[in-house]
C-alpha cells in the first residue's frame, strides 16, 4: 500500500527539480500543453505524416525537464489499452488501400490506427510533462486565477491531499486485520463492506481534525499572491511560440 | 469508461467541457448559497479521496472475461448530496487526468460529464428519491442503490459511445460499440451497486445522520425555479423542437381523408368565416413566412402574456374583494 502512495506521488516529485521547464509560469504551461493536445487532435483521422512535427514537442521537453522516459511509458501503456481497441477496429472495418509500400497495401484502417497510436503517445506525454514540471498547488493556483469557483478548487486540493490518509489508514487497518484473521493475504468478501465502511469513517474523522487544523493555520484566508503567478518575458515567449507553431502545423495541409 | 483524448474531436470535446464547467459553476453556486460549505468540504474531500481509491481496486466481472471498478457516484451521492458529489467526481477525474493520464485533459469535459453530471445530478438523486423518501429501510437502500448504480453506469457508457461515434476518430459503428459497452457497465453496475449498499449499510448503523440527511431529506420546491424550469421547457419545445414536428396528417385529418379523399371538411354556411379567419390571423397555418421556430416562439410568449395577465387580473380582483369583506 505504501509503495502505491509513492507511486501517486512520485511525478510530482519531479516537479521540484529546477531546469528550465521546471522555471517556467504554470500558466503558461498549462496554456500550451492545451494548445497542443487541441492541435493533435484536431488533425484528420488519417493524416500520419501531419502528427510527425508535434512529435518534437515530447522529444525536447522530455531531456529538457530530465522527466525519466520509462515513466512517460508506464503511464501511457495505462492509458493505451482502450486506444488500441478502437484502432484495431479500424483495421477491420476499413480495409480500402490508400497506398502501397514495397508491394504492402497500407490500408485506410492501418492509418487510422497508427495515428490513434501516436495522438494518445502526444496527449499522455503532453500531460506527463505538464504534471512533471508544475507542482499540483501551482496548478491550483491557476485554477483560482482563472477564477474557478474557490469551493471547487478548495475540494480540489483537499482530495489530492487526503488521499495519502485515506491509504494510511487503509494500511494500517489492512495490517490489524491480517494480524488478527490468521495471516490470510486478503479481505474476506462478508467483510468487505464493514470494512471499507470502517475505512470511510476512520478517515472522515481524522479529515475533520486535519481541516480544523489547517483553518486554525490560515488556510482558506485570502494569500498573498505567488511571484510565480506574475507574468514573466520568458514564460510569454515560450507560450506563444509554441502555441504558434502547434496551430501552424495543425492548420498548413502538405 | 473514461475517454480519452486521442479519440475525441475538438467540438465534441469543447461542447461536453462548456457543459461540464457550467455544471461546476452551477453546483457551486448552490452549495454556496445553501450555505453547506464548511461542514461539507472535509467530508467532500475524504470522500473524493476515497473514490479515487476505490477507483484503483479492480473486480473480475464473472462469465465475462473482464474486470471493472466501481465508478463511485451513487456512493458520493447517498454520504454527500448531489453537488457536493459531483464536484468531488469531478476533482477525481482531474487528479486521475493529470496524475495518471487516465482519461485527457480535453476529454475531462466528457468524463466530468458521464461520470459526474449524469449520476450525481440527474439519476441518482431521481432514483433515491423515488425509492427512499416514503420510508427507509435495508431493502430499499440495496434496491435504490443497485438501480441507481446500474442505470448511471449503462448511460455513462452510452454516452461514451455516443461521443466516440460523433467525434469520428475511430470508425466504430455505433450500434456494435454500444451493444459491447452497454451490457459490460450493466454488470458493473450491479457488482457496484451490492458494493455500495454494503458500504452504506455500515455507515448507517454507524453513523445514520450522515445517510439521513442526504438521501431522506425533502426540500421545498421553489415557485421561481418551476416556472422558470417551465418556461425554459416551453421555449425548447417551442423552438427547437417544432420543426422536426411530423408533417403527416393528425388523426382526425387522417380519418377524414381516408373517407373522403380530402383533408378537411368545410361546409359552405361557414366557407366565409374561413376566409375571414385567414385574412386576420398573424400566423396562419403556423408559419409567418419566418419559420416554424418563430411561430412557436411568438406564439408561446402569445400564450404567457394573455394566461398569464388573466391570472394576474383575477387574483388582483380576489384581493380586492378580500380586502373590502374584511373592512
Amino acid at each position: 500500500m505504501r509503495e502505491k502512495i509513492a507511486k501517486l506521488y512520485s511525478i510530482e516529485q519531479l516537479s521540484t527539480n529546477n531546469t528550465c521547464i521546471h522555471l517556467l509560469r504554470p500558466g503558461a504551461k498549462l496554456l500550451t500543453t492545451l494548445v497542443f493536445i487541441i492541435c493533435v487532435i484536431s488533425l484528420p483521422k488519417y493524416s500520419v505524416y501531419r502528427i510527425m512535427p508535434f512529435m518534437f514537442y515530447p522529444a525536447i521537453l522530455i531531456p529538457l525537464s530530465e522527466t525519466p522516459i520509462m515513466l512517460v511509458i508506464k503511464r501511457l501503456a495505462l492509458a493505451l489499452p482502450f486506444c488500441i481497441m478502437a484502432g484495431l477496429s479500424s483495421i477491420i472495418s476499413v480495409r480500402e488501400i490508400a497506398y502501397y509500400i514495397a508491394g504492402f497495401g497500407v490500408s485506410y484502417g492501418l492509418l487510422n490506427f497508427t495515428a490513434i497510436i501516436l495522438r494518445a503517445l502526444l496527449c499522455v506525454s503532453a500531460l506527463l510533462i505538464l504534471i512533471a514540471t508544475t507542482p499540483f498547488c501551482e496548478i491550483a493556483g491557476v485554477l483560482h486565477a482563472l477564477r474557478l469557483p474557490s469551493l471547487f478548487v478548495m475540494a480540489l486540493e483537499l482530495t489530492y491531499r487526503y488521499i495519502s490518509v485515506i491509504f494510511g489508514e487503509a494500511h494500517n487497518m489492512f495490517l490489524s486485520y491480517t494480524l488478527r484473521n490468521k495471516l490470510k493475504p486478503n479481505i474476506e468478501l462478508k467483510h468487505m463492506g464493514a470494512f471499507i465502511g470502517q475505512l470511510f469513517l476512520r478517515s472522515y474523522n481524522r479529515a475533520e481534525r486535519v481541516y480544523s487544523a489547517m483553518l486554525l493555520r490560515g488556510y482558506g484566508k485570502p494569500q498573498r499572491r505567488d511571484a510565480k503567478m506574475n507574468f514573466s518575458i520568458n514564460s510569454g515567449i515560450y507560450a506563444v511560440l509554441v502555441s504558434a507553431l502547434c496551430v501552424i502545423f495543425s492548420v498548413i495541409k502538405y | 469508461m473514461h475517454m480519452t483524448d486521442a479519440l475525441l474531436s475538438p467540438t465534441v470535446g469543447t461542447a461536453f467541457c462548456a457543459l461540464s464547467v457550467g455544471a461546476v459553476a452551477l453546483t457551486s453556486a448552490k452549495i454556496k448559497r445553501d450555505d453547506l460549505q464548511t461542514e461539507n468540504v472535509p467530508l467532500m474531500a475524504v470522500a473524493g479521496a476515497f473514490v479515487f481509491a476505490a477507483q484503483m481496486i479492480n473486480f473480475a466481472i464473472p462469465l465475462t472475461g473482464s474486470s471493472g471498478h466501481i465508478a463511485g457516484g451513487a456512493l458520493l451521492t447517498s454520504l454527500i448530496g448531489g453537488g457536493p458529489a459531483f464536484l468531488t467526481i469531478a476533482a477525481v477525474l482531474i487528479i486521475q487526468a493529470l496524475m495518471f493520464a487516465d482519461g485527457g485533459i480535453i476529454a475531462l469535459g466528457c468524463n466530468v460529464f458521464n461520470i459526474g453530471v449524469l449520476p450525481c445530478l440527474i439519476i441518482c438523486p431521481i432514483v433515491y428519491k423515488l425509492i427512499l423518501n416514503k420510508s427507509f429501510s435495508k431493502a430499499r437502500l440495496l434496491l435504490s442503490s443497485i438501480i441507481a448504480s446500474t442505470i448511471s453506469l449503462a448511460f455513462g457508457a452510452l454516452f461514451v459511445t455516443l461521443q466516440t461515434s460523433l467525434s469520428g476518430v475511430a470508425s466504430l459503428p455505433f450500434k456494435e460499440f454500444a451493444m459491447l459497452m452497454v451490457p459490460i457497465h450493466v454488470a458493473i453496475g450491479i457488482l457496484e451497486g451490492i458494493i455500495t449498499a454494503a458500504v452504506l449499510f455500515f455507515v448507517y448503523s454507524m453513523r445514520p445522520e450522515l445517510l439521513n440527511r442526504t438521501t431522506t431529506q425533502r426540500k421545498p420546491r421553489q415557485k421561481r425555479t418551476v416556472i422558470i424550469s417551465l418556461a425554459v421547457i416551453a421555449l425548447l419545445v417551442a423552438s427547437v423542437l417544432s420543426p422536426f414536428a411530423s408533417i403527416l396528417p393528425d388523426g382526425l385529418e387522417w380519418s377524414i381523408e381516408k373517407l373522403t379523399g380530402g383533408a378537411e371538411i368545410i361546409p359552405a354556411a361557414i366557407m366565409g368565416g374561413t376566409a375571414i379567419q385567414e385574412s386576420i390571423a398573424a400566423m396562419p397555418g403556423y408559419d409567418n413566412g419566418a419559420g416554424l421556430s418563430a411561430a412557436g416562439l411568438i406564439g408561446s410568449f402569445a400564450v404567457f402574456i394573455i394566461a398569464g395577465g388573466t391570472g394576474l387580473i383575477i387574483s388582483r380582483y380576489k384581493s380586492i374583494k378580500r380586502k373590502s369583506a374584511a373592512e
